[in-house]
């Protein structure tokens, strides 16, 4: 990561260079025209897709003195976007000085529960702190349509070119087979031509199979997002959840989906919720049920009706989220080209976890920092771009991930999934359930009683407390 | 190009004042100067909260309508035929540049914002059309057929009055010759399913519905070169209503007449009778009357009938 005081010495001095922003159509800088190595072309780089991975390559880029295009398909970035979820935007303290002062913002997240329901049970561990509501602050709610149009907005006041309602729709290369050498598009006369291609396409990256860097697609690897936003005046979710103005609260909730792997959230932006489930795509193709059905299962829940109650739905909107981690990443660099954000399969899932934006952000800006590196040094070829991967190494990005890449499994076996929540429910109701003139259970007699109504084995709850303590230890 | 729609008769000539003007026979092109398309900034998608009806604009979602696309889309066609040039204009704030970079990007040669922000009313925004018009010499205009955030579809007509040109208004196709430049021919909706075929040689100004064709998709070239094309920027120099010429109307929203106070039958008369007189059924009617008349003089007939029935004052 780049720190901020170089960020702004580097941008100066390319200002004071006078390079970007340049016309769109002027000739393409010198140090991609002057190396033999990298083709002569349009722009030093092209970026394919402005969400947040793409954006923050394209500001990178730009910073650098590099002429970059910045192909969005949406007519504006974030168009297309479901997202509406918790944002950590600390990974920009190193790309933009004072971020939280324009950032768009629904609120800022000083409530963090985990909801662990049944039928008719919840088990809430609730936490919250001041400290995430003021500067430099942790988390917040934001609405991505406004969060990726203002950090594009950034990349093109840095010097990108941005290219809306335009789909990049396929590589250009040198020779069959050879170094990505551009894009081409939908438009007429579409085809361009760049030093080095960056992929932040989303989670179905056609450019990274193209490529060649994506191995079969396994559909366990994924899950679908679904998520309704109802509209709810700001003070009854001030009061509801117990907020202040700009304070938010963030429910990730477990136990919620029936039969179907997965989890679901409830989020507070400015006047509205957003509240959705999260489910294993292949366990969803056959349990015959609509992801609709399950938020309004979800809805209802006694713990959580009271919460979005009144709330008019405004949309609904369905996404994939590549949650498979580590293990389902593709390479992410060939010759020419370089993957990140989504495409690169960089969302965290790890059920405590849970975080996208902030590693795409963190993957972009590796991305930018690379490319720029390898176009200063004439050297586009896969080589020339594995100081990509090492940034990455060197970074929370990959560690994150191999440190975590068995979560995703262990979060969707049946038994963290059906039993437990069950099984800890009950628990904690036998615990306070008072039953005089009954005498109080001890803890040890109440929990043994609960594991053995449940079913659950104790090796298997001793196999599985294992493999969460060497995952998250 | 469009096709003909079947059974299309001898056009009629759109209205207008002058005399048409013929093109010059060496440089047709310079002789009818460029086709002034205009374009309106809107928001395509505008939000309603559900809770409190308020509408909300976002400047991400705005952008040209369908109708305006079109009304691009006939200039360049029309543009290409006669070896002239577009001009795309735009009254609005300095965010509706972006439906000017658009038309840059599909084609057109220059690009006009006229800055008088969101507020112009009809009469405004087509008393600074025709000005720009004016200086550009463009005698014929392009536009949608009405702005989809409610507008009244009242600005093509102003300014071909204020032009002093032929309109056609609200077509649902064109056909351009190119061998008679400066010539339109369109058909627009009638009563019935029958369509009004029109002939219309400039000055002219045509306005059409979205439906007529579709904009052509902007080149990934014109789209880049569009991004940093220089736009100019005309801003008003005294009060918007000074260029509004005095025979303007003062505002042209939807016509809102005036309610009548209509007595009631009297109570005393029984139900059957109450109930005939409320709904007029069994009464004798004036019959239907078929007027073929010029415009001037239909106008006048349609009027007078208003007045007849208490509907006009």
């Amino acid at each position: 990561m780049t720190a901020a005081g170089a960020t702004r010495t580097a941008a100066e001095a390319a200002r004071a260079a006078g390079t970007p922003p340049g016309p769109p159509t002027a000739a393409p800088a010198a140090s991609a025209a002057a190396t033999g190595l990298v083709p002569a072309g349009d722009f030093d780089a092209v970026v394919v897709g402005a969400g947040p991975a793409g954006s923050a390559a394209a500001l990178v880029l730009a910073r650098s003195g590099k002429r970059v295009c910045l192909l969005e398909r949406g007519p504006y970035p974030g168009s297309k976007n479901m997202y509406g979820g918790v944002v950590y935007p600390r990974i920009l303290d190193g790309l933009l000085l004072d971020w939280w002062e324009d950032a768009p913002v629904q609120r800022w997240v000083t409530r963090r529960a985990t909801m662990t329901l049944t039928d008719d049970q919840a088990l809430t561990i609730d936490f919250r702190t001041e400290s995430w509501g003021r500067p430099p602050y942790n988390g917040a709610t934001a609405l991505r349509p406004e969060f990726d149009a203002w950090l594009a907005a950034k990349a093109v006041d840095a010097g990108a070119v941005l290219v809306t309602s335009t789909t990049a729709t396929g590589l250009l290369r040198d020779r069959p087979g050879g170094a990505v050498t551009g894009v081409s598009t939908d438009r007429p006369d579409g085809d361009l031509r760049a030093g080095i291609v960056v992929a932040c396409d989303g989670v179905n990256s056609f450019l990274a199979k193209q490529a060649g860097l994506h191995g079969p697609v396994d559909p366990a690897n994924y899950t679908l997002g679904a998520k309704e936003v109802l509209a709810v005046p700001a003070r009854t979710i001030e009061e509801r959840f117990g907020l202040g103005p700009d304070q938010g609260a963030d429910f990730e909730i477990i136990g919620c989906t029936g039969a179907i792997p997965g989890g679901g959230f409830l989020y507070t932006n400015r006047d509205s919720l957003a509240i959705g489930v999260v489910l294993h795509l292949p366990a969803l193709a056959t349990a015959g049920v609509r992801p609709e059905e399950l938020i309004a299962g979800l809805k209802a829940h006694p713990a959580v009706a009271p919460l979005v109650a009144g709330g008019e739905l405004v949309e609904y909107s369905a996404h994939l989220i590549p949650e498979g981690g580590y293990d389902m990443m593709p390479a992410l660099a060939g010759a020419g080209i370089l993957v990140a954000g989504d495409a690169a399969a960089m969302c965290l899932a790890a059920g405590i976890w849970l975080e996208g934006v902030n590693f795409a952000i963190a993957s972009g800006m590796a991305a930018g920092e690379a490319a720029a590196a390898a176009l200063a040094a004439g050297d586009v070829s896969e080589r020339g771009l594995a100081g990509y991967r090492r940034r990455l190494q060197d970074s929370f990005v990959l560690q994150d991930h191999r440190r975590l890449r068995h979560a995703p499994h262990l979060l969707l076996s049946e038994r963290v999934q059906q039993r437990y929540p069950q099984l800890a429910c009950d628990i904690v109701e036998d615990l306070f359930t008072v039953t005089n003139p009954e005498p109080k259970p001890g803890m040890r007699r109440l929990v043994r009683r609960q594991v053995t109504a449940s079913g659950v084995r104790l090796r298997d709850l001793a196999a599985d407390t294992w493999r969460a303590l060497r995952t998250f230890g | 190009m469009s096709t003909a729609p079947p059974g299309s008769g001898d056009p009629d000539t759109a209205t207008g004042s002058d005399e048409p003007q013929s093109p010059g026979p060496d440089d047709p092109g310079a002789a009818l100067g460029p086709i002034l398309v205009c374009r309106r900034w809107v928001d395509l998608r505008p939000s309603v909260d559900p809770l409190t009806g308020a509408v909300g604009n976002d400047p991400r979602t705005s952008g040209a309508s369908a109708a305006d696309d079109a009304a691009l889309e006939w200039a360049l066609q029309a543009a290409e035929a006669w070896g002239t040039s577009v001009v795309a204009v735009t009254v609005g704030p300095p965010g509706s540049q972006a439906v000017l970079r658009d038309a840059l990007a599909a084609g057109a040669a220059r690009a006009i914002q006229v800055d008088l922000g969101s507020s112009g009313d009809a009469a405004s925004v087509a008393a600074e059309i025709t000005a720009v018009a004016r200086a550009l010499t463009a005698r014929m205009v392009l536009c949608g057929d009405m702005g989809v955030d409610r507008g009244s579809g009242a600005v093509p007509a102003l300014v071909a009055a204020a032009m002093g040109a032929r309109q056609a208004l609200g077509l649902v196709d064109l056909a351009i010759d190119p061998t008679e430049p400066g010539v339109v021919t369109g058909w627009r909706r009638l009563d019935g399913g029958r369509r009004q075929h029109l002939r219309a040689q400039a000055p002219f100004v045509a306005s059409v519905e979205g439906v007529s064709t579709r904009l052509r998709r902007a080149s990934l070239v014109g789209v880049l070169r569009s991004g940093g094309a220089p736009i100019e920027v005309v801003v008003p120099a005294g009060p918007t209503g000074g260029r509004v010429p005095s025979w303007m109307p003062a505002s042209t929203g939807p016509g809102r007449p005036r309610t009548h106070v209509v007595d009631g039958p009297n109570p005393h008369e029984p139900a059957w009778r109450r109930v005939i007189l409320l709904t007029g059924a069994g009464t004798d009617r004036p019959a239907l009357r078929v007027v073929h008349a010029e415009p001037v003089d239909a106008a006048h007939q349609l009027i007078a009938a208003l007045a007849d029935w208490g509907e006009w004052e």
